[in-house]
């Protein structure tokens, strides 16, 4: 064995060393590709937004109170704007987290194998709505109901936003939660029930504290998700850009910077100062998330640095960590309760929020243990219930008045009469187009990133350089990438308005879903074959290529699905880079424009009189695609799971 | 086993290096290509060939054209989601009279669409608003034609009971000085507490610009005002909302909403209309333009005229906008 080894060595080894090498540099710059494009797209925006920077200074653009950009005498003060988006996601949150950390315990620990099987899925769905349907479900749905609920002469508010965003939010918190109670050790729970502790008391003692880590990622990553989103919240809003007075008042209407790009960017006069004020909106709303994400980072390696450091001691919850957990536990419940009192509760909200407390703390004491593992369950039990139900209404919402459209002439013809008649076949394959140009641009980059990640270095400066990158890739919003795509690639590089604008935009979108999923399958591969690889002598190259990449590839393509799904329905990217309204002809280029889904969608809504089940066909078509390549990435999941324990 | 190997090894290779050189390719190709007339500089790498499945009409018939036949011609037109509409339709009838032209329409809004012909990305840009005097200075070979007329209609929930309402009355309502429908009519709202609840289109709309001008006198309305960014967002505001109060385009009255009539005088009161628009006695009205780089030729030119022409003009109509005087 030897012998071959070095006869195989020798003259080409030279050779190999210097291939490897160079294998090795193309994989660090895909790796390095997000560090650049985050980078570039921030310098760009800022190079846009400069002028109105210049003219009314960073902190009177920051702080003014009044945004009036077409007035005798403009004003560009973007201060209710900001409120306005930390009072949405805040308030989506506290819808968001309870329900969704009680449906991700429900599916990990409560439900019964056969249940979870269907949950599982049932709440991934959820996350393949694509945001332009959610915002019609709710403004014709959800401000209707607030409006008549409360009272109100509008249902437009503070709080349909929330309740909105906060339903956008729940699979990405609860997928992310599940799998980090799923991936407690079972030692853990084991140990706990052995020792005499209710289910209850193992699950809030024990399982949520040793996953609180993929918990609080699962929460920034449902901020992310919230405050970067733009065509639900646009429709829900009322857009007015006011500060809600009071402070807590959720039944104001506000506007978020993403609503301001999102309806004044089509109109506005390129390169006149509310043009530029735009771009400050963006890199404004850049910031924001990049701090959240930085700050999220930090908290997760602060929280994974106590937890190991904690477990190398005992093996067990060790008294540091309890400690530790115990502090967090309850300054988070202190903010909690501040910020709800301080912003999101109105009177009569506190009057019953105090009561309960009050009774729960008497209560405590006098129930037996069984007795409060039941009314926890129940209330567990209720947020999975409260969370299928929304599924079940927006679903059949959709259904009901979406199927009379289908017919095979809506399938494979193009539209006429403005689309209230014909089809929307150049739309289902622009769609196509688009997110195949998007995963044929993201996947080699995404795959190589992830590969210089997990097989090429150790971690270090560079590879949290990278990591942040992509997180903060991740965490962009997607009117951002929208923006740079139109000022970028269709006016910096002359595109035009083009199919190959609109991929390079859903591909750098979706280029961290990529790297993470094919970084976690990686991660999944036994270093052992790695080690046993490398000793009978391959080069590191052949290992990755022949050992490690094969079996990651059901990951990979999970991955990549899950990316074709998320790329389908996005409005907000391809809106000002790559489509038109109506096209009667499939693009013979990649420089023409084309017909997309949610873009038809959005049209047929806002400026088509008349369309309402051609409208609601669409949405249909757009949420069979988007949840069928869901389906297909979840299929493979399990075959591949399935197929690994067997 | 080596050769194996290698085999396997410079095939992944082969496929990583194609793809950085597709990426190249397209880096390079957006460098030089000037973005509209490139077809085949660049291989579509998404396009699978087989799915050419395109209803295209067997023989070009066109007689009367300037256009040559059998040559498939492209323009593409960008612009005001408020144009779209007529143009559009006015494309999907000239198209199938003329089976070689390939007429692409986006919309994006009156901004991208004068920045997009400015730019020459596109062949004609479809304005709501006046393309303004920075711009004119900026692109100085812009030709600008009117196509059509469009009224502001101010619509009400149908439950309303208001009949007619002043110009001062909706600037006064707009600029946050009224606030109650019982301020104006006496009557209550039936289901609501009386309060207005503002709505109007987003500041860059260029509906929005309009409204303000000449029925706000250029004062800034109040910031209570919810922002819609379409005609159609507020029309279905308005329809479910029994306390609002809005604007759109004529095109955009429906049964779920009620216009208001503008009361001058008793012996006056003029309801949003063609006819009123047309003869100028409604107050609230605008142009809508396309515009070209100097004056439309080619397709471009063709296309114009025909939607200046009857059959254009009756697109006009048919879409609930108006029809230009001349015609």
């Amino acid at each position: 064995m030897q012998q071959v080894l070095s006869s195989s060595g020798g003259n080409a080894s030279r050779f190999s060393v210097r291939k490897e090498q160079a294998i090795k540099t193309v994989f660090f710059v895909t790796a390095f590709f997000a560090v650049i494009v985050i980078t570039f797209i921030l310098l760009f925006l800022i190079r846009d937004a400069y002028p109105i920077f210049e003219q009314t200074g960073v902190l009177d653009f920051l702080f003014g109170m009044s945004w009036t950009p077409t007035a005798v005498v403009p004003s560009y003060g973007i201060f209710p704007l900001i409120v306005g988006t930390l009072l949405v996601t805040i308030g989506s949150m506290i819808f968001a987290v309870p329900l969704s950390i009680g449906c991700a315990i429900y599916i990990s620990e409560l439900a019964s194998p056969r249940v979870k099987k269907i949950l599982k899925p049932a709440v991934e769905l959820l996350a393949g709505i694509p945001s332009v349907v959610y915002g019609f479900f709710g403004l014709i749905v959800l401000t209707n109901f607030i409006r008549i609920t409360f009272d109100i002469p509008t249902g437009e508010t503070w709080l349909a936003a929330s309740v909105l965003l906060g339903i956008m939010a729940l699979p990405t918190i609860i997928s992310i939660s599940e799998d980090a109670i799923s991936s407690v050790p079972r030692e853990y729970k084991e140990g706990s029930l052995a020792i005499g502790a209710t289910r209850w008391q193992t699950i809030s003692r024990v399982i949520v504290p040793a996953a609180l880590s993929g918990i609080a990622a699962a929460i920034i990553l449902g901020i992310g998700r919230a405050i970067g989103e733009t065509m639900a919240v646009m429709m829900v809003a009322g857009n007015a850009a006011i500060i809600p007075d009071p402070i807590w008042n959720i039944l104001s209407p506000l506007r978020t910077l993403t609503a301001t790009l999102g309806i004044e960017m089509g109109e506005v006069s390129v390169g006149s100062e509310h043009y530029s004020a735009l771009f400050g909106v963006a890199v404004v709303l850049l910031v924001i998330t990049l701090i959240i994400n930085l700050s999220a980072v930090a908290i997760l390696r602060h929280l994974r640095e106590g937890r190991t450091k904690g477990l190398a001691g005992k093996p067990f919850i060790s008294p540091v960590i309890k400690e530790f957990l115990a502090r967090f536990a309850k300054v988070l419940g202190i903010a909690l309760v501040l910020i709800f009192l301080l912003l999101a509760a109105p009177l009569w909200c506190a009057a019953l929020f105090l009561p309960a407390v009050g009774v729960w703390y008497f209560f405590r004491e006098r129930l037996s243990q069984k007795q409060i593992e039941k009314i926890a369950f129940g209330l567990i039990i209720g947020a999975t219930v409260i969370v299928l139900a929304i599924l079940v209404i927006i679903l059949q919402d959709i259904i009901i008045n979406g199927l009379p459209a289908l017919s095979w002439e809506f399938l494979t013809q193009p539209p006429r009469d403005l689309g209230r008649a014909g089809g929307i076949f150049p739309a289902i394959v622009g769609t196509l187009y688009l997110v195949a140009g998007a995963i044929l641009i993201a996947l080699p980059l995404g795959v190589g990133a992830a590969v210089y990640l997990v097989e090429y270095t150790r971690e270090g400066r560079i590879t949290r350089l990278i990591r942040t990158g992509v997180d903060l890739l991740n965490g962009t919003p997607s009117i951002v990438f929208g923006l740079f795509g139109f000022a970028f690639m269709v006016l910096f590089l002359n595109f035009g308005v083009s199919m190959i604008a609109g991929q390079i935009t859903l591909a750098l979108m979706v280029l961290p879903t990529v790297i993470r999923t094919t970084e976690e399958s990686l991660k999944s591969i036994p270093q052992s074959l790695r080690e046993g690889s490398l000793a009978l002598g391959a080069t590191r190259w052949q290992t990755i290529s022949k050992v490690v990449l094969p079996p990651a590839v059901p990951g990979i393509v999970t991955g990549a699905i899950l990316s074709i799904g998320r790329a389908a329905g996005e409005t907000a990217p391809i809106m000002f880079t790559a489509v038109v309204f109506s096209s009667r002809f499939l693009p013979d280029s990649i420089f023409e424009p084309v017909m997309a889904l949610p873009y038809h969608l959005f049209i047929l809504a806002t400026n088509i009189p008349g369309a309402s089940t051609n409208k609601y066909g669409t949405a249909l078509v757009l949420l069979i695609m988007v949840v069928g390549f869901y389906s297909v990435a979840i299929l493979v999941r399990t075959h591949f799971q399935n197929t690994m324990r067997g | 086993m080596n050769t194996m190997n290698i085999k396997k090894r410079s095939h992944l290779f082969l496929t990583i290096s194609l793809v950085a050189v597709l990426i190249a390719s397209i880096a390079v190709a957006g460098c030089t290509g000037n973005g509209t007339k490139t077809p085949g500089a660049t291989p579509a790498p998404t396009a699978p060939p087989t799915v050419l499945v395109t209803p295209q009409a067997p023989a070009p018939v066109s007689a009367t054209t300037p256009v040559s036949s059998g040559q498939k011609q492209t323009i593409r037109i960008s612009g005001s989601t408020t144009v779209l509409p007529i143009v559009q339709k006015a494309a999907d009838q000239y198209m199938s009279a003329h089976p070689e032209a390939d007429i692409q329409i986006s919309g994006g809004g009156s901004g991208v669409g004068i920045q997009a012909i400015g730019a020459k990305t596109v062949d004609m840009g479809m304005s709501s608003r006046e393309v303004t005097k920075d711009e004119m200075t900026k692109y100085p070979s812009f030709v600008v034609t009117t196509v059509a007329q469009d009224g502001i209609a101010v619509i009400v929930n149908p439950k309303n009971t208001i009949q007619y309402i002043t110009l001062d009355q909706i600037k006064d309502i707009y600029l946050g000085k009224i606030t109650k429908w019982t301020e104006i009519t006496g009557a209550e709202v039936p289901g609501t507490n009386n309060q207005i609840v503002i709505v109007g289109r987003d500041s860059a709309s260029g509906t929005r610009t309009y409204f303000d001008e000449t029925v706000l006198s250029k004062a800034t309305p109040a910031k209570m005002m919810l922002e819609k960014n379409s005609n159609g967002a507020i029309a279905q505001t308005i329809a479910q909302t029994p306390g609002a109060i809005g604007y759109v385009s004529i095109g955009f009255v429906s049964k779920d909403v009620k216009a208001l009539p503008i009361w001058y005088n008793a012996q006056k009161i003029v309801a949003p209309g063609i006819s009123t628009v047309k003869d100028k006695t409604y107050p609230v009205s605008r142009d809508l333009y396309v515009i070209t780089n100097g004056q439309p030729s080619g397709l471009a030119g063709d296309f114009i005229k025909y939607i200046l022409g009857p059959d254009g003009q009756k697109i006009v109509l048919d879409e609930g906008y108006v029809t230009l005087n001349a015609s």
